[in-house]
């Protein structure tokens, strides 16, 4: 059960004196409880792939991994729902619901190593949630392992519920420090008929005009992007510097069609001229890379995620931009659908102390931005949340309730809580 | 006038506070059963008015109920232990509206259909839509989670919220959105039946009006056929906007009433809406008619024009209201099951209602798995009464023992606070305590309401105040 292993779950330079792999909710809860009267420091770790998203903990003992809370709890694909267990990677799972012409779209990087739990637990809510909804809204029922050794359960197997408090909502962005996910339930979608992914490069001056055109239409993409050349999966990109607009279209054959007509002679009349189109398998191979690219970090790089309107995406990311300190360049994805921004700040060797000074003024220019992938070097310099929810103090008296000791994740919340 | 209504009333002025018992009469019920007054009633005017209320209740130990238009089934909005009732009357305008990002931010007395009749014009809507959405409110719907038939593919209220301004347990007003970091508070809130706090501004999520919508009708021979067509038109992946199923006493009640064209001599009919581009509705009626036949459908048709569907909608949405031509009194039962136990459940339904000796009616969200067994009975006979009351807990056991639960709209409210340990552990319970707990540490939120007696450390506190 506890493995004395180093190297796993470690979080930058931080490594837990032990790995414990449960195997059921109950051994979960049991760790926890022997963990918090021992006084230990507990992470709760998924695939691991958005731990950039909380700071560094305080105190680190133990590494409770999900791995092995992966079965699927109850699938019949005629009833359009799915319990799985939290460690379940988000792969897994979309290769057990397209057996069924059945998709989650949770749109998180990494799928092979993305968790369901962590995931939800990260608070990640991806480019398609203008029309399929946040993962948040398809949970319908969630168990998580607590610190006092009980499984508290909420929600349950059906699509409409008003049973009790919606506990599932508790743990999404709450990065392990309330208890361990488990076992989530999701409802699940019917696979659309066809997928076009349309990629169009455009000369950065018409801008405004493919902002204006790209969505907004009668027939809208579920998903729209303005990339920076930087950003862009290479093999995707036309490698001349130009930013890139991408749009996904999903449907019927009919209505796919029909968007992609319209989209093509809406972006000519906007000055954008060749648009390539990739079809189905391959448009969502090349939208999970597009995706996988949020998380791409490097050296000397820092990515933030700031949440908007749609209308002012385009615009909050040019800005972004236009304010890279000497030494330094910012990338940016404009998210036309959703309003989120990510902008990666990537400085030159040497010129590490002009960085908490950079990500202010990025933050400032974008509002209240969150990091979800970088260089572990400055981890320790950035903080994760930046600025404070209005409802912080609410969320401080949850965790003191959940978590009376402090022994989930001390240090990965705001203000190093 | 109770010491606790007078200091109200000396703080905010008696537009605002009532204490005349004629004036509270209103405010003791909902659409439950239950009656009993408050101590004083407020009718704020912003959310200012709201917290001075809430500071001074938490000093005098004063429960608080909050109050949409009182259509709730479950007591919600009853003051089972007095104290105050905020009604949010006069909360009720359109605060934004930002066509563009889709959103608004509402004052939550503002009626539902209101929100959608009012931006209608600019092409969007508020998809939530209870069969009471033109008396209903949207703070109300906040409250219970409320859905309605099209939520089958929008969702339900939960996911149409995206943020709330609420006065906590201390009188303070805060802010919550989907999009900040940390615990998705939001989500919490919406429908905790009034017990976390009261929600004073919401930012909801529109949608677009689809470019072509349909409504047909197919008849079939029982509610049993009906019910299969429907587990299999989900179970193919077909999800249109709504799939609605009442049965023959149902739909002979609502045609004697609206005459909107559902065919007299089913013995069940199934509403269907699609909605989307021209060709996909086109394509979708196509599939879902050849579904239905294959299952017993007996006849298919679809509305011709608006005012056809519009007919056919208005005398769904009036179906409880129908009853009142063919029996003294209903009790509407809410619960869900996972869609392909709909056959099942019906079968069992049938089954209780010759068993407890109580006709019963069904009209319900089949294409959701939610349930709306409508017992139909006579309140001056006491067998009656008791009987109601044994089938409608028969009735939820079944749904439990299929997978199902509870409420899968209404809310648990007064009534069904003790059945709610069928379903949840003490350890579930015990969690959402601890939430309770956060939220309003007085207990001074809706007391008495969705959880069992004693299951909540709160409300314990509550009770201790009041009595010393």
């Amino acid at each position: 059960m506890i493995a004395k292993r180093r190297g796993t779950g470690g979080l930058a330079d931080r490594e837990p004196a032990r790995l414990a792999e449960p195997s059921d909710a109950r051994e979960a809860a049991a760790l926890l409880r022997a963990a918090a009267d021992a006084g230990d420091a507990v992470v709760v770790q998924g695939g691991g792939t958005l731990q950039a998203a909380a700071n560094l903990p305080t105190r680190y003992d133990l590494a409770l991994a999900t791995r092995r809370l992966d079965a699927v709890h109850a699938y019949d694909p005629r009833d359009l729902t799915i319990g799985a267990g939290a460690g379940m990677t988000l792969d897994a799972l979309a290769r057990t619901l397209a057996e069924h012409d059945q998709f989650i779209p949770f749109d998180a990087p990494l799928v092979a190593r993305a968790t369901i739990g962590g995931t939800l637990a990260a608070g990640w809510a991806g480019p398609r949630r203008a029309t399929y909804g946040r993962p948040r809204d398809l949970v319908i029922g969630a168990s998580a392992a607590l610190v006092d050794g009980t499984v508290a359960s909420s929600g349950g197997m059906v699509v409409k519920n008003v049973t009790g408090y919606d506990l599932g909502k508790l743990y999404v962005g709450s990065h392990g420090t309330l208890g361990a996910l488990v076992r989530v339930n999701l409802k699940v979608l019917t696979a659309p008929a066809a997928r076009r992914l349309a990629l169009a490069p455009f000369e950065p001056e018409v801008r405004e005009r493919v902002v204006a055109h790209a969505y907004g239409r009668a027939v809208e993409p579920v998903a729209a992007l303005l990339i920076d050349a930087a950003l862009a999966p290479r093999h995707l990109a036309d490698g001349d510097g130009r930013p890139l607009l991408v749009a996904l279209f999903e449907g019927s054959e009919a209505l796919v069609d029909r968007a992609l007509r319209e989209f093509r002679s809406a972006l000519g009349a906007a000055g954008v001229a060749e648009t390539r189109v990739l079809d189905d398998r391959i448009a969502a191979e090349a939208f999970q890379t597009i995706v996988d690219g949020y998380l791409a970090s490097r050296e000397r790089s820092v990515t933030l995620l700031a949440r908007g309107l749609p209308s002012e995406a385009s615009a909050r990311a040019e800005l972004a931009r236009s304010i890279a300190p000497e030494g330094s360049t910012i990338d940016t994805i404009a998210d036309l659908a959703t309003g989120d921004v990510i902008a990666r700040l990537s400085w030159r060797p040497h010129h590490e102390a002009a960085l908490p000074a950079a990500v202010a003024a990025l933050r400032g220019a974008l509002g209240r931005a969150h990091r979800i992938a970088g260089d572990p070097q400055a981890w320790a310099v950035i903080d994760a949340w930046g600025e404070t929810p209005a409802a912080l103090a609410t969320m401080l008296a949850l965790k003191a309730q959940f978590d009376p000791r402090s022994t989930l994740a001390p240090g990965r919340f705001f203000d190093g809580r | 006038m109770s010491p606790f209504a007078a200091r109200l009333l000396a703080a905010l002025g008696p537009d605002v506070v009532r204490t005349d018992p004629e004036d509270l009469r209103v405010f003791g019920f909902d659409a439950f059963t239950e009656n009993t007054l408050p101590d004083a009633a407020l009718i704020p005017r912003d959310a200012r008015e709201v917290a001075i209320a809430v500071r001074i209740a938490a000093e005098c130990g004063a429960p608080i109920v909050p109050r949409g238009a009182g259509t709730g089934l479950c007591g919600g909005a009853v003051p089972a232990r007095g104290g105050l009732v905020i009604s949010f009357v006069r909360m009720n305008r359109i605060l934004e509206l930002d066509v563009r990002n889709r959103r608004a931010r509402v004052q939550p007395g503002l009626i539902n259909l209101e929100l959608s009749k009012a931006v209608a014009g600019y092409g969007v809507f508020y998809a939530p839509d209870p069969s009471s959405q033109k008396i209903s409110t949207i703070g109300g719907n906040v409250g219970t989670n409320a859905g309605g038939p099209h939520c089958l593919s929008y969702g339900t209220t939960t996911n149409h919220v995206l943020g709330v301004s609420y006065v906590d347990g201390e009188g303070e007003v805060r802010r919550t959105s989907v999009d900040d970091p940390g615990y998705d508070l939001t989500g919490v809130l919406v429908g905790s039946e009034g017990t976390l706090g009261v929600v004073t501004e919401i930012d909801v999520r529109l949608l677009r009006l689809p470019e072509a919508v349909r409504v047909c009708v197919a008849a079939f021979g029982d509610v049993e056929s009906a019910s299969e067509a429907v587990s299999a038109i989900i179970g193919a992946g077909i999800v249109p906007t709504a799939l609605e199923i009442m049965d023959a006493t149902i739909t002979h009640a609502v045609e004697a009433h609206y005459h909107a064209g559902y065919p007299h001599d089913a013995g069940a009919v199934l509403l269907v809406e699609i909605a989307g581009m021209p060709d996909d509705v086109a394509a979708g009626e196509a599939a879902i008619s050849a579904i239905a036949r294959q299952h017993g459908a007996l006849s298919w048709r679809a509305a011709r024009d608006a005012a056809e569907r519009d007919a056919l909608w208005a005398a769904r949405k009036g179906a409880a209201g129908a009853i009142g031509r063919i029996a003294p009194n209903y009790y509407i039962q809410d619960a869900c099951v996972p869609r392909t136990r709909l056959p099942d459940v019906m079968h069992a339904i049938d089954a209780i209602s010759r068993e407890y000796r109580l006709p019963v009616g069904n009209v319900f969200h089949a294409g959701d798995g939610n349930l709306h067994p409508l017992l139909m009975y006579d309140r001056r006979i006491p067998r009656d009464v008791d009987a109601v009351h044994d089938a409608g807990i028969a009735i939820l056991r079944t749904c439990i023992e299929m997978g199902g639960t509870i409420s899968g709209e209404h809310g648990i409210g007064f009534e069904k606070r003790e059945t709610l340990g069928l379903v949840f552990s003490p350890d579930d319970l015990a969690a959402m305590g601890r939430v309770r707990n956060v939220f309003d540490r007085r207990g001074t939120f809706n007391p008495d309401k969705i959880f069992p007696t004693g299951a909540i450390c709160g409300e314990v506190t509550a009770a201790t105040a009041l009595s010393a």
